[in-house]
Order: structure tokens, then sequence, then C-alpha cells
């Protein structure tokens, strides 16, 4: 019975960690209806980024905790004024062409920048203890995964359900003429909802540095694990992208402890059952066709 | 349309002289250049015509790949077996996995493609017995034809040469025929159509079983080529690069994914000889191409062309026929 | 009128064209051209991966072939030394490619490198085909020197079954009856745990259980917790890279070191790795063919030229480069320097024995894979940072070659 507890703690902090790494992308997409492909980029320029400060600070992980992350939004930032703002009249999908075009862009750079040797980050040291429980020895640090995991959501929630911002950012997701007629800068909008999502690629990167580690072509890895969840949790919602990434923890979590041999296949696999049952994703909207 | 007919000419007498103009490996690259061009053919039926953008076409490859290298190795490496195996064997493949990726559209359709591609790329890794695992298969036979053998690289040359032209041929008829009419359709206005009767989801799936079999006779010629094939031709940067060379190339026309696979072949073999960072060269070139000619190479050098012959003829009537020609191609 | 008296031009322009030049008709037609192949010079293909995720094993590898080559000065006999270096991108079909124009276009006279063995497998026959000496100095696949055997292919790395093999023996004599096996799902992380697993067995061990997590995977969670609840005495693992950072620390982080021994391949806690994984590598023991602890004034040499050159250690890929290269410069130097005949440089090659860093290496004539010592290192403390230590060595293991 301990070992079930025990891949149940693994599951929900592999899966909130999958959480804070997707919610900046979903939400990015959620409001401004662009699927940013540069967005594992960005998670790993925050993870570089992160390296950098805590070699030059004396392993400071706060210091880079707080650094890091905007250094990172304001990367997006300069990408959204430079590469996408003059080009919304192309449309999303052009858009969403560019984002890939940039994250091969980025990638170079990086490994320019910061070599193609593995590096990591050690866990900050009061958080590198371990609990026992179930019996099992955990590190700290996957349970305050699991603390920041719940925080994040419940923010991202607060903000987007209780918040004048929140109301308006719902509104110019369903209505983008009209939100302008009312008097709200919708260029505004975009730039601080592009900020923002930049700085959670940044903080996803920081928080998964200690434990995923920094190597040559991390950023395509974490892409593609961040649209698997973004896809099964829905376009858009972040309640979505919440439950997906539990979900997948969870799966992933008991197939590499029931049938390990197809822990290639379940991710995958999972998302093709769900998209064939619900092809709007466990809590996606209908989505209007462009 | 003689203008066209001329290049088209030329085109070919180039590609048949090949093999006295260019050095054998020059000669080599041009070979896959073509099996890839075929690649790249197939998946603009899917992308450029019937407008579902697909992340998940390396699938069919390393279906047809794996069949051709399979039944080479175990039963005969006879060219016309391996050919018609493996482009059974991706139709399967391709209808199965069609049935339920053309219910879903736009971003969902890329995923679920995408998810299904991996699925196969899962499969390939992890039966090391069938497929050689993470090593691949190596030493497969080349193709004979009778007691041809075709591993002399002039001969096969010619063998791809007369495979693209019949499918490059064949592939033309496809969309210009009502069948390739309704396929734009679906691309333009896919409601339009439901209304006006057409059973679009059974159109759609044509498309991406065609799509399917000819990406999996171009893994087939791959293997061929190569006596080799791996796990790396199944992942999903295949899929990525089969998508930008159609998209670099331009996507809905036919000489487009044919241009672009040409380019990235090139960029990526002799641009690396130089320099580690390839990527962020074909990445930027990327980028120029979707802001400043999202019609990619044909788009541009149609844009050459139309100002080439404006400033050669300033007369406003040659000008408006041209323009009248260029809408015209556009439909097509 | 003019577009055919154009086309009449083009057709009389390609035949022109075709009359003279190297073209591939007349490369496929004519068989050897004889001498033409390498003048004043001796040119060395190098295909290693410069992007993608094997790129910093290939950075070393080249790092340390151009260590020796500077030691001789780019000189044997009166012949210069050229290398001419392709980017295999980690990618069989790109390499493949590469491998074409080496030996097509830059007539090499001989190749080396590789670091994936998929690439060295979809080379091989291009290799063996054209008669082109192939060293291999990294990719470890076991059938390259055994299945797929070429008279031109000569590997002077390692195969996966000496990593695995060495340490079965010892680790049922030194660690504990029963173990847990834990590899990396790909070709080379099964090849070595089957050898390990052979050797453990025929030795009277026992294996309680085994898991391959995939290739790249992120988090091992999951699997440290299901060896965690199995009854085994040690852990085997084989990861590398990335894997083996993550691998490692997480086996660290879960508590799984108190009470189980962690035992595995020397890539585990290679050099290159190691600082990347704080303590979390201590007490590990791991079998591999040179480290940079070994205490040879051989090994003490390479280590300061290296360090004198490059301002920072050298790996083992350093070391496979560096050996690389001075088994190409000793061969051809009996042949004094030349390369126009393949099939004496490999006779040539068979031939090479040296002293290397690693020790003493030669190469069985049989498999034509290299006859080496392995050693069995274990990772400890020293001045706060983790060191590794030569515990045993085993010498002169051969690979069975089937």
């Amino acid at each position: 019975m301990d070992i079930i507890g025990a891949q149940l703690v693994n599951s929900i902090s592999y899966g909130l960690l999958l959480f804070v790494i997707t919610c900046g992308l979903s939400l990015v997409f959620g409001i401004l209806g662009v699927l940013n492909l540069a967005h594992g980029s960005l998670y790993m320029i925050g993870a570089y980024v992160s390296y950098s400060i805590t070699v030059h600070s004396g392993q400071n992980f706060w210091l880079a905790l707080i650094i890091a992350p905007l250094a990172v939004a304001v990367c997006s930032l300069i990408i959204e004024m430079i590469l996408l703002r003059p080009t919304y009249q192309l449309g999303h999908l052009s858009q969403v062409l560019l984002t890939f075009g940039l994250a091969y862009v980025i990638h170079d750079m990086t490994a320019a920048i910061w070599g193609s040797d593995v590096l990591s980050i050690p866990l900050p040291q009061s958080l590198s203890g371990t609990v026992t429980l179930f019996n099992q020895a955990f590190p700290v640090y996957r349970l305050a995964v699991i603390a920041i995991g719940l925080i994040l959501a419940g923010l991202l929630w607060f903000i987007q359900e209780k918040t004048r911002w929140g109301a308006i950012i719902r509104a110019g997701l369903s209505d983008k003429e009209m939100i302008c007629a009312l008097g709200v800068n919708i260029q505004l909008v975009f730039t601080v909802v592009f900020f923002i999502g930049g700085y959670l690629a940044g903080f996803g990167g920081v928080i998964a540095a200690p434990i995923l580690g920094l190597y040559p072509s991390m950023e395509f890895q974490t892409l593609i694990l961040a649209l698997v969840v973004l896809v099964i949790g829905g376009l858009g919602s972040i309640a979505g992208t919440f439950v997906a990434s539990l979900t997948i923890g969870i799966v992933e979590t008991f197939c590499r402890f029931l049938v390990p041999e197809l822990s290639l296949f379940v991710v995958f696999g999972l998302m093709a059952v769900v998209l064939i049952v619900k092809p709007n994703g466990l809590l996606g909207r209908q989505v209007v066709k462009h | 349309m003689n203008k066209k007919g001329f290049a088209l000419i030329a085109a070919v007498m180039l590609l048949i002289f090949s093999p006295f103009i260019f050095s054998l490996f020059y000669l080599n690259l041009v070979t896959e250049i073509l099996i890839l061009a075929i690649f790249a053919l197939s998946l603009n039926i899917l992308v450029g015509y019937t407008g579902l953008v697909s992340l998940g076409h390396a699938a069919f490859f390393g279906v047809g790949a794996y069949m051709s290298a399979i039944l080479a190795r175990e039963i005969s490496p006879n060219f016309f077996l391996t050919l018609f195996a493996s482009l059974a064997a991706a139709i399967i493949a391709s209808a199965i996995i069609g049935i339920f990726c053309v219910k879903v559209s736009g971003f969902y359709f890329l995923m679920l493609t995408l998810a299904f591609s991996q699925m196969i790329y899962s499969f390939v890794h992890q039966s090391t017995t069938i497929t050689g695992g993470s090593n691949g298969l190596s030493g497969i036979p080349s193709p004979l034809i009778g007691s041809l053998d075709f591993s002399n690289p002039v001969y096969f040359y010619y063998l791809i040469l007369l495979l693209f032209i019949l499918i490059y041929g064949g592939l033309s008829l496809i969309v210009h025929s009502p069948f390739g009419q309704v396929l734009i359709g679906i691309r333009e206005n896919e409601t339009r159509l439901k209304s006006m009767g057409y059973h679009t989801t059974l159109y759609k799936l044509a498309a991406f079983v065609i799509a399917g079999g000819l990406g999996g006779v171009a893994g087939s010629l791959y293997t061929s080529f190569n006596s080799f094939i791996s796990p790396s031709d199944v992942y999903w940067t295949m899929s990525g690069s089969v998508l930008i060379m159609v998209l670099i190339g331009g996507s809905g026309t036919m000489i487009g994914p044919v241009l672009g696979a040409a380019f990235i072949v090139i960029l990526e073999t002799i641009v690396s000889s130089y320099t580690t960072m390839w990527m962020m060269i074909i990445g930027i070139i990327f980028i120029l191409f979707v802001v400043f000619f999202p019609k990619g190479i044909v788009g541009l050098g149609k844009l050459l062309l139309q100002s080439f012959s404006k400033s050669n003829k300033l007369s406003a009537i040659s000008g408006k026929k041209s323009n009248a020609l260029y809408n015209n191609d556009v439909k097509n | 009128m003019k577009r055919k008296l154009f086309l009449i031009m083009l057709v009389v322009f390609l035949a022109v064209l075709s009359a003279c030049g190297n073209s591939a008709i007349q490369s496929t037609s004519k068989k050897e051209e004889g001498g033409s192949k390498s003048g004043g010079t001796i040119k060395i293909g190098v295909l290693l991966p410069d992007s993608g995720v094997y790129a910093s094993l290939g950075k070393h590898l080249h790092k340390g072939m151009e260590l020796y080559f500077d030691s001789i000065d780019w000189k044997i006999g009166s012949k210069k030394i050229e290398i001419i270096k392709e980017d295999s991108e980690a990618d069989p079909q790109v390499a493949l490619r590469k491998a074409r124009k080496l030996i097509d276009q830059d007539k090499v006279d001989i190749l080396t490198g590789t670091v994936s063995t998929a690439v060295a497998y979809a080379i091989r026959d291009e290799v063996d085909k054209k008669k082109i000496p192939f060293l291999v100095s990294h990719a470890g696949g076991n059938d390259l020197t055994r299945s797929k055997r070429s008279d031109y292919i000569w590997r002077s790395s390692f195969s996966s079954w000496q990593i695995g093999n060495s340490l079965g023996e010892w680790a049922f004599h030194n660690v504990g009856k029963t173990m847990y096996i834990a590899a990396a799902d790909y070709a080379f992380g099964r090849e070595v745990s089957e050898a390990f697993k052979e050797a453990y067995t025929a030795a009277g061990g026992k294996i309680v259980g085994e898991v391959y997590p995939p290739l790249g995977n992120n988090d091992y969670s999951s699997y440290l917790t299901t060896i965690k609840n199995a009854k085994a005495e040690a852990v085997y693992a084989f990861f590398a890279g990335s894997d083996a950072v993550r691998f490692v620390q997480q086996y660290d982080q879960f508590g799984l070191k108190e009470d189980k021994k962690l035992i595995g391949s020397g890539w585990l806690v290679s050099e290159d790795v190691r600082k990347s994984q704080g303590n979390a590598g201590v007490g590990t023991i791991s079998s591999i063919f040179w480290d940079y602890s070994i205490k040879t004034e051989e090994n003490r040499q390479f280590k300061e030229a290296f360090e004198k050159k490059y301002n920072e250690r050298p790996t083992i890929e350093a070391l496979e480069g560096y050996d690389a290269a001075k088994i190409i410069a000793e061969a051809l130097t009996t042949l004094d320097g030349d390369a126009s005949d393949p099939d004496k440089v490999v006779e040539a090659i068979s031939n090479v024995e040296f002293i290397s860093p690693r020790g003493p290496i030669k190469f069985d004539k049989e498999t034509h894979h290299v006859i080496q010592n392995m050693y069995i290192i274990e990772t400890k403390l020293v001045n706060g940072q983790t060191e590794n230590e030569v515990i045993e060595i085993i010498e002169e293991v051969r690979d069975p070659g089937k």
C-alpha cells in the first residue's frame, strides 16, 4: 500500500511541475490566440540564466528565482515588440511559424553562449533535505514544487476570474472589437500578457532546472511535452491545463510503475485517446474556427 | 502557359543530364533531394491543398521505409516488391490513422497526427527484434529489377527521376481534377462545401491516404537509396523538417515543395560544413520567408518575375494581363 | 524562335560540360583513378557531431585529435596532415550524406569518428564498398566488430560488451549477490546491461528486476520508488550525459544510496557530468577503459598537455580522439605517409601497438577491435569535490567477437 501512496506523491509532484512549465504557454494561447512555439526556448533561457546567476552569486537560488524570470519576460517583451507586433495582420498561423523559426534561432544562440555541456543547478540549501512519507524519503524540493504549483494555479485563477484585469482579458478573448470600443488599449493588453507569459516560462525554467537539468535540445523536449499538456487540457483554459498536468502526472507515473515498457508511448497515447473522445480537450471550449 | 512549358522542358533536361554534369557526390545529393521532394509533395496534398497541417507525416515515411527494409532483408530486394508493399503498408496505416485524424481540424489535427506518429516512433524504437531499435537497420541490399542491380548510383538516379516525374505528373492531374478542386474548396471553406452536399470527411480521408501512401513510397525509396533506416527518420523532427520544406518552398503549389526540399537539403549539407549554427540560419531564413514571402520560394519567384515583366512592358494592358495570369495561377 | 535557339544551346552546353570534368557517370564507370588521391597531404575525414545532443562529445574528440596532431606538428614524414571536419548532426542520414561528401568529393584517405552507433552502422556499407579505412573512435555498438565487421573498419574505443562485462564478476564478489538493473532504453544501454547480466549471473549473482526508462527521460521518481521497494542489494545502472546527471542526482535525493549501492558504466560519473551532479555520485562504483585518475606516466603527460592547451580537464572522449589520432599517425608512419593503398593502411593499423594514457592497447586482428585494460573506479569526495579513483585493473580485455 505504501508504494501506491509514494507513487501518488510522485505523480502529483511531476504533474504540478508540468503545470508550472506549461501555464505560461496556456495563458498566452488562451488570451492572444497565439501558439508560442518559442515557449520551450523561453523556458530554456530561464534555466540557463538562473544557472549563470547561481554560479556567480555563490549558489544563491533565490536570487536566480527573482531575476531569471524577469530577464526572460524582458526577452519575451522584445520578441513581442520586434517580431509579433508588426505581424499581427499576417494571421495566427504565420505567427505560430514565426515563433517556431525563433526557436531555431534561440537554440543556436544559447549553444553559443552556454556551450553544449550538460549543466545543472544545485538544490537550494534550505530545500535540499528529505521528508519521509509512506515509508519513503522524498526530497523536500519535490514537495515544494507541489506547493508552488498549487499557489501558481490559485493565483492565475484568482486573477482571471476575480480582478478587473481578468475581466478585460476574458472580454478580449471573446470579442476584440468590443473591448476596443470600450476604450481599453488592446495593444497594451497583448503586450502585458506576452510579458507575463514570458515571465511564467522563465519561472518554469528556474523551478524545473534543479530537477530536469540543462542540456542541448532541452527546449524541444519541453515544448512537445507542454503542447501535449495544453491539448489534453483543452486550448486556452488554465483550469484545463491544471487538470491535464495532474492527469499526465498520474498516468505517466503509474505507467512507469506498472508497465515501464510503455513509458515512451503513454503520453501520446493518452493525448490521442483524449482527442478522439473529446476533440476539444478535457475542459476545452468550442474554439471558433478562423 | 508556354513559358511554363518551356521552363519545364529545361528543368527536365537539366535533370536528365545531371549524371553527366555533376560529380558523384552532387548526383547523390540530387537523388536525395528528389526523394525528399516526393515526400514533401505528398505532405503538400494535405497542407497545401486540403489545408490540414500535419506534424506527423514522418510516420508514413517510416512505415514505408521499414516495410521496404524488412522485406529487402528477409524476402527479396526486388524493387517492385518493396515499393508496392511499402505503398500498401503506408496506405493501410494512413487509412486507420486518418479515420481518427480527419474528424478534428486546425491545431487539434496537428497534435493528433503528432500523437500517432510519436506512437509509431516509440513502437519502432522499442521493437528491437524487428526494427533494430535505436541503431536502425543497416546493410539493406540495394534494389533489383530482374537482374538489373541498382547499386550503381547513376542507374538509381534515373530510376528515381522516372518515378519522380511520374508522381509529379500524377499529382498535378489529381490537384487539377474535380477531386482536387473539392480539396481546395475544403481548404477555403469547408462549411460551404458541406452545405453543397459534399461528404467532406470522406474527401479529407482520401487526401490523407494519398498523402500517406506517397509518403510511404518516399520512405521506401529512401531506404533503397541509403541501404539504411533508423528511428530518427520517424521522429517528429523529420515531420517538422518536411513541413518546413513545404512552407518555405510554397505550399499549395506543385513546384514549391520540390524547391523547398532542394533548398533545405542544400542548406543543411553545405552550411553545416562551415558553421555549427546551421539551425540559426535556417531559423532566420524561415522567419524572413514567413514575414516577407508567405507564399514561399514560389511566391518570391513570381514576385521577381512580375516586377521583371512590368519593367519590360510598361503598357497598362500587359500589366493587367500578367495580373490576371497571376490571379489565375493562384486559383489553380 | 528565340526559345528554340536557347534550348539547342542548352543541349550543346550540357554536352560540352559532360565531355569534360569528373562527372558521376565517369567516376562510376571508370574504376581506380590511381595516385590522384593524396599528393603531398594526407586527408583525414572526421565525422563527428558538432550540433545536436552529442555536440559536447564531438567537441572533446576533436580536441583530443588536435592535441596529438599538434605534438607531431601535423606532419608524417614529408607529408602534411589535413583534417576535414564534417558535422554528423547525430543524424544517421545526414551523416551518411556527409560521409559521401568526404569520400567522393574531398577524397579523404582515412575516415574516423562517429559518436552514435547508428551513424557508424549507417555509413558501414558505404565505407566497405569504397574501401576507405575507417577508424571508429567512439561508437561502441557490439555488432560493428561482430556481424557487421568489415576489412576496412577498425575500432579503437570500446564495445558495449567490454563496458558491461568487466564489472559483472567483480560486482558479485565485492558488491552483492542480488542486483537490480536500470538502463536507458536504447541499443547501447541494452547491450551494456546485457553484457553485465551475463557476467554477473555466470559468477552466481541474481538479477531481481530490470527497468529501462526511455532515453532522455526527465523524471526518475517513479522508477526509483519501484527500485527502492525491490529486494536487491545494489543497482547496476547505465545512463550517459544529461540522463546520468538526473539519474544519479535523483537516486541520491530519493535516499536510495543509503540502502542500495549504485554501480554502473563509467559514463554514470564521468569527468564531464560529475561536476553537475554535486556530491550525489559519491560512493558509486563503475567500470571504464580510462579515467582521469589513472596513475601512469603516459596519463600524466596527456593530462598535462591537454590542460595546458585547453585549460580544462580532458574527458574520456578527448582521450579517444587523442588515441585515434595517434593510431592513424603511427600506422601511416610505417608506410612513410603513403595512404594511397587502403589495404596497406588497414594492415598497418592492425599492427599498431603502444602504451596509451589508458594503458597498453593493440588490435585484435580477428575482430578488428581494440584490446585494452578495463578499470573499476570508485567516486570519492576529495577536498569537497568528487574525484574518481581506480580500485581494480582488469588487464587485456578482449571482445569475444560474437
